[in-house]
């Protein structure tokens, strides 16, 4: 091999190893990307079983039931709709009655949730984004000012 | 003062490490080359270290060496060919090195004068706290007992002090957090049980709940007859509509209190109160509790008179805002107008009358009930 | 005493000015004085800056609630060191700690640059000068940390408690330290652009920048880890979460950087793409900066966002990065290319390097910054997670680990893979041997937890490896040996003591990620549970009261499951009155490498406790990892050899060209 040509398949196999690598990054975000939805949505999303989305909304006021064991069922709501989520393990602390939520999981065959992860706000002035835009954009929740 | 002294120096300082190397005398002239020179000679004697610890082997230090000196022949090249080393500076340089000594001073102080609070002095919470009491505010007097609670929070004495102070600051919560740590340290009297109700009324926006009408009850159990407990057990009981009840009660407390009692110009106010309202809903219950009544302005007795002021306007404002969102409500004006009547304040009963017609639409059957309402407490709409 | 502190930053601003503009002009007019005015400046800016910072940090040591930002995060009964880091616990006092860090910088450059061409220096200084002006601006008229309250008030609003923790009083320092130490790589770079030249000494200067800027980062990221890991409460180490993900991309950018600058500095070749790495790097650690200062993503852990600052930094970004990267474009063609080498030798390893760093790194990045470019186009809300990063970046990180043993085998220009492969025969026996072990001997091991344990087992080797070769292990008498130990260069240990931490920390996370066990149940106290071969009882809850919260504390006895008792868990949740905010405090025992890690749910209803328990093997290491990782930088740090490269295998020959340099 001459030195050009050397080089060349140095660079095409730089170039094969990106494009190796960019088709990977596509793939996985069609993939792996979870889509946010407020209960609302979903009327009009059309959802696999199974399909990994995130939920987000407020904990509706007197659905927290648990039971006697690790399990937890609650409804998030948007003020429109509300879903109905159960899940199983410690919810975080700032987890409360009509405050903000995103809850990443999916739908059972049972129309209900299935949360693996919950998150609630994280201090007493952080709405989740997604939660916070939503809710705007439904005109039910106004920023508080300072 | 002190501080324009600091912030001059300071700035003095900042300038002259401007000024001093602009007005330096002229360097001994060394270009970039010379200094890569340095470097390379640098590189030669590590070299030269390393080769003699054993770390490079021998061809290759000299190799090394070799290329290091190449590298010094190219440089020195480059140096020749520059010629010059410290190009004499223009005009415009040296404008330029003045715009700078004098851009110091200049941004700095307009910044600062426009962002910075020079007069107001620094002032760390202890030596807040360690003046002398009687210039403090009530502010720092409330700081300072509760940094004392904070670093002795068993001493239930303080507790019992502060906590009536806050009541009548109006902040409730805190109020019923001290009358529980008093009542929690000292143990439970009818006063600090009786005060704890009050302070969870008062956290309540003044309806008395189950909780504080618990307070209330042990203040009883304690004490059988006190007074604060037993009124306010009674506006209970009005405020959940049973008027009748209520009046029974404060007849009763009217009947058993000694003559002097400061209770006794709140209890009467409270029973005339109760009595209009029996009168005005045919003796029938009266379900709404919400906007000020009688009741809570009697609630309010012990208060000092701004405070009680306060309060009911505040009431009553917060009901007049509630109406201009949801004008429909009939009941809502007419308990605006009475509001307002039992303030003393007409003018602005008649003035809600207005807006209340106007809301419901003139000539409507609530319009009419409303005028009909308002004309049975004394008020005329206008023309 | 506060008004100084404002106005000692006001004046710094006012240098700074002076620093961006006066040395450059000096240096491309070739006027000494001018030149030399760079160096006063930037250790008075220090000194102003830093005035300022420790009037802050006096500010909310005495709590003097007439300044704002004390008001609005501390408090007068916070514990006297959260009093302290409070100062970098919020968005204004953090952004003076980073303008801190760089006038710092800044400094170590004036003074150490001594030997520096003074041209190339003035640049360098000038060029950090932008930064600070940009950056003393920004505090300035948007977050500015000594705005006043008049009348003061009496108490403050207290920190927010998840970050009253001893890990957050270490970890925006350290994390800085790292951001903003790559600044100086920036400077140099963008200097030798305007400069037009660009040698083996530039990389020798840069070297040591590049090195003490990625362990400060390592540290840095290692403790917010550390951190999340055990305040939050959720037993993880590592979320994906953009805030990680913003300090994570400047690390891997800045390990390519750190390698790339070896091949520059011993083999002047790839120059155009190191000074491309440090421009990216340092614009990475913008990036991070907006990503977190302004809340444009949702984080778990964002803890102090406005839109309206991000506008500024915004701007920031886009002069910085936008302007440097236009300077690379015109001027880099006029920069000499570098030395050619094989594609099979430490050079080439090191391009391979950078290949699959640079990559993960661009993969991070859409990952990142994929939900916003969707939100802004579609309005449609995603978020990306840890499954698109396990896809994307596990599988470019495996090949590079496995590579890594290689890589300082080989020899400069022209290597033998072969006889690297024949040289790392035992390594490669030694994880074999491990992957066994796994499969045999741990319970519940999958073929892939066993083939991981395998990779670390193989880095870990791999460092011990090239350590043993260069001391001439069992091929030179053991004296002979010991001397070449003692004699070894630090940059030959500290690549070693990184490559051997890197195993490390892939140890721990291969440990976690597929032999964790984990338990949710619901105990009421007295019941006791097993795990992982321990019995856990769970004795109650006592209320404690803490000097600014109040907590109830969940107590756990631990024993074997023979029923040796190993001591007490105390797992907690506070509440913290000023905020009204809970926190979980998580219960965490140490058994050699491994932990039990007991977090404390909510009240069931029959006056139970929810519980949550993990076992978590080996999870230390990633931390101890990263620690190892940090010391090799360190020693490499110190080394003081010559660092001009040789060619090993081209004694005999001539250089390929000038600027290469046989040893």
């Amino acid at each position: 091999m001459t030195r050009k040509q050397k080089r060349l398949s140095v660079i095409g196999g730089a170039l094969g190893f990106l494009g190796l690598a960019v088709a990977l990054t596509f793939y996985a975000l069609g993939q792996k990307a979870s889509y946010f939805y407020m209960p609302a949505d979903l009327a009009g999303a059309t959802l696999e079983p199974g399909q990994r989305i995130r939920l987000g909304g407020l904990v509706e006021k007197g659905t927290i039931v648990r039971d006697q064991g690790t399990e937890v069922s609650f409804s998030v709501t948007d003020m429109e709709q509300s879903v109905k989520v159960a899940y199983s393990g410690i919810l975080p602390d700032l987890f409360r009655e009509e405050q903000g939520v995103i809850t990443e999981g999916s739908f059972g065959t049972d129309g209900v949730f299935h949360a693996d992860s919950v998150l609630a706000k994280h201090d007493e002035t952080y709405m989740p984004k997604e939660v916070a835009d939503g809710l705007k954009a439904k005109g039910v929740w106004q920023e508080e000012t300072q | 003062m002190l501080f324009w002294v600091i912030a001059g120096l300071l700035t003095l300082g900042a300038s002259l490490a401007v000024l001093m190397p602009l007005s330096g005398r002229r360097g001994a002239g060394s270009a970039a080359g010379a200094h890569d020179l340095e470097v390379y000679r640098d590189q030669l004697s590590e070299l030269d270290r390393d080769a003699s610890r054993g770390l490079i082997a021998a061809a290759e230090a000299e190799q090394a060496r070799a290329e290091i000196a190449r590298r010094i022949l190219k440089a020195d090249r480059d140096i020749k060919s520059d010629g010059a080393l410290d190009r004499p500076e223009g005009k415009a340089l040296r404008a330029v090195a003045v715009a700078a000594v004098l851009a110091v001073p200049v941004v700095s102080w307009g910044i600062y004068a426009a962002t910075g609070s020079p007069d107001l002095p620094s002032q760390p919470l202890s030596a807040r706290l360690d003046k002398n009491p009687a210039d403090s505010s009530v502010d720092e007097l409330i700081a300072r007992a509760e940094a004392h609670l904070a670093a002795n929070p068993d001493d239930g004495r303080g507790w019992d002090v502060l906590a009536p102070i806050y009541a009548r600051m109006g902040r409730y919560p805190e109020a019923a957090t001290a009358f529980q740590n008093a009542i929690r340290l000292d143990g439970a009297t009818a006063a600090r049980e009786a005060g704890l109700g009050e302070a969870l009324a008062g956290a309540a926006g003044g309806v008395i709940t189950d909780e504080a009408q618990a307070a209330f009850q042990r203040a009883l159990q304690l004490e059988p007859g006190h007074a604060k407990a037993s009124f306010f057990l009674a506006s209970a009981l009005a405020q959940e509509g049973r008027v009748g009840e209520a009046r029974q009660a404060w007849q009763e407390m009217i009947a058993s209190m000694p003559a002097d009692s400061p209770w006794r110009n709140a209890v009467t106010q409270a029973l005339q109160a109760a009595d209009s309202r029996l009168a005005e809903a045919g003796g029938a219950p009266d379900e709404q509790a919400a906007g000020p009544t009688r009741d809570d302005m009697d609630a309010a007795a012990d208060m000092s008179e701004e405070d009680r002021t306060a309060m009911i306007e505040g009431m009553v404002a917060s009901l007049d805002a509630k109406l201009q969102q949801n004008p429909d409500d009939v009941e809502g004006w007419s308990r605006l107008i009475r509001s307002y009547m039992v303030l003393g304040k007409a003018d602005a009963a008649r003035d809600a009358l207005q807006r209340g017609t106007e809301a419901l639409g003139p000539g409507s059957a609530g319009a009419t009930r409303l005028s009909d309402f308002a004309a049975s407490v004394g008020i005329e709409a206008r023309e | 005493m506060v008004e100084i502190g404002h106005f000692a930053l006001v004046l710094a601003f006012a240098l700074s000015l002076v620093q961006s503009t006066i040395p450059l002009v000096g240096a491309r007019s070739a006027n000494e004085r001018m030149m030399a005015v760079g160096t006063p400046v930037t250790l008075a800016g220090f000194a102003l800056v830093g005035l300022a910072f420790v009037i802050l940090t006096i500010c909310y040591v005495r709590s003097d609630f007439s300044v704002a930002n004390v008001w609005e995060n501390s408090h007068s009964l916070k514990p006297m060191l959260y009093k302290i880091t409070g100062t970098w616990g919020n968005h204004e006092g953090s952004m003076l700690l980073w303008v801190l860090i760089l006038t710092f910088f800044g400094s170590l450059v004036a003074v150490f640059g001594a030997n520096l061409p003074a041209s190339l220096r003035a640049t360098v200084l000038a060029v950090q000068g932008w930064i600070g002006t940009a950056f003393l601006l920004f505090i300035l008229s948007t977050s500015n940390p000594f705005a006043r309250l008049s009348p003061a008030p009496i108490e403050g609003r207290d920190l927010n408690p998840i970050l009253q923790d001893v890990g957050l009083a270490i970890h925006p320092p350290l994390l800085y330290l790292g951001y903003v130490g790559f600044s100086v790589c920036f400077s140099f770079a963008v200097a030798a652009l305007i400069d037009g030249r660009i040698d083996a000494a530039w990389a020798r200067w840069v070297r040591p920048w590049t090195l003490a800027a990625w362990a400060f980062l390592t540290g840095g990221i290692a403790m917010g880890s550390y951190w999340a890991y055990y305040e939050l409460g959720w037993g993880g180490f590592w979320f994906w979460d953009p805030v990680e993900n913003a300090s994570f991309m400047p690390w891997l950018a800045g390990t390519a950087l750190l390698h790339s600058a070896i091949v520059m500095e011993k083999r002047s070749a790839l120059k155009i793409w190191t000074l491309l790495l440090a421009i990216l790097t340092f614009s990475l650690s913008l990036l991070g900066t907006f990503l977190v200062r302004s809340g444009v993503l949702t984080s778990v852990h964002a803890f102090a966002t406005d839109p309206s600052r991000g506008v500024f930094i915004l701007c920031i970004l886009i002069i910085f990065i936008g302007g440097s990267l236009a300077l690379f474009a015109i001027r880099s063609s006029s920069l000499t290319p570098g030395g050619i080498f094989h594609p099979i030798s430490r050079e080439g390893a090191l391009v391979l390097n950078n290949l699959f760093l640079t990559t993960a790194t661009a993969t991070v990045l859409v990952g990142t910054l994929y939900p916003l470019v969707v939100e802004a186009l579609s309005g449609e809300k995603i978020s990306v997670g840890a499954p698109f990063f396990d896809l994307t970046f596990g599988p470019l990180m495996v090949p590079l680990l496995l590579l890594v043993p290689f890589g300082p085998l080989l020899a400069w220009k022209r290597g033998d893979a072969l006889a690297a492969a024949q040289r790392l025969m035992t390594a490669f026996a030694g994880s074999l041997l491990a992957v066994m072990a796994t499969m045999l001997f741990v319970d519940k091991a999958s073929v892939l937890a066993a083939l991981g344990v395998g990779l670390s087992v193989w880095l870990i080797l791999g460092a011990l490896t090239d350590i043993a070769l260069k001391a001439g292990f069992g091929s030179v008498p053991a004296a002979t040996m010991l001397r070449r130990l003692t004699g070894l260069p630090k940059s030959i240990y500290g690549t070693a003591l990184a490559h051997l931490g890197l195993g490390l920390t892939t140890l721990g996370i291969v440990g976690v990620m597929s032999l964790e066990t984990e338990n949710i149940l619901a105990m009421k106290p007295g019941e006791t549970t097993g795990i992982s071969g321990y019995v856990l009882r769970f004795d109650g809850v006592v209320p404690v009261r803490g000097p600014n919260y109040t907590e109830s504390q969940a107590k756990f006895s631990l024993a074997t499951e023979s029923g040796q008792p190993l001591g007490q868990i105390v797992s907690s949740k506070r509440f913290y009155p000023v905020r009204q905010m809970p926190t979980t405090e998580a219960g965490i025992r140490t058994i050699g490498a491994s932990q039990l890690y007991i977090s404390i749910g909510d009240d069931t209803a029959d006056g139970g406790l929810v519980v949550r328990i993990w076992w978590k093997p080996l999870v230390t290491l990633i931390w101890i990892g990263t620690l190892v990782m940090m010391l090799g930088g360190a020693v490499s740090l110190f080394d003081r050899r010559l660092r001009i490269g040789a060619p090993a295998g081209s004694r005999r020959r001539r250089p390929a060209q000038p600027e290469a340099v046989a040893r």
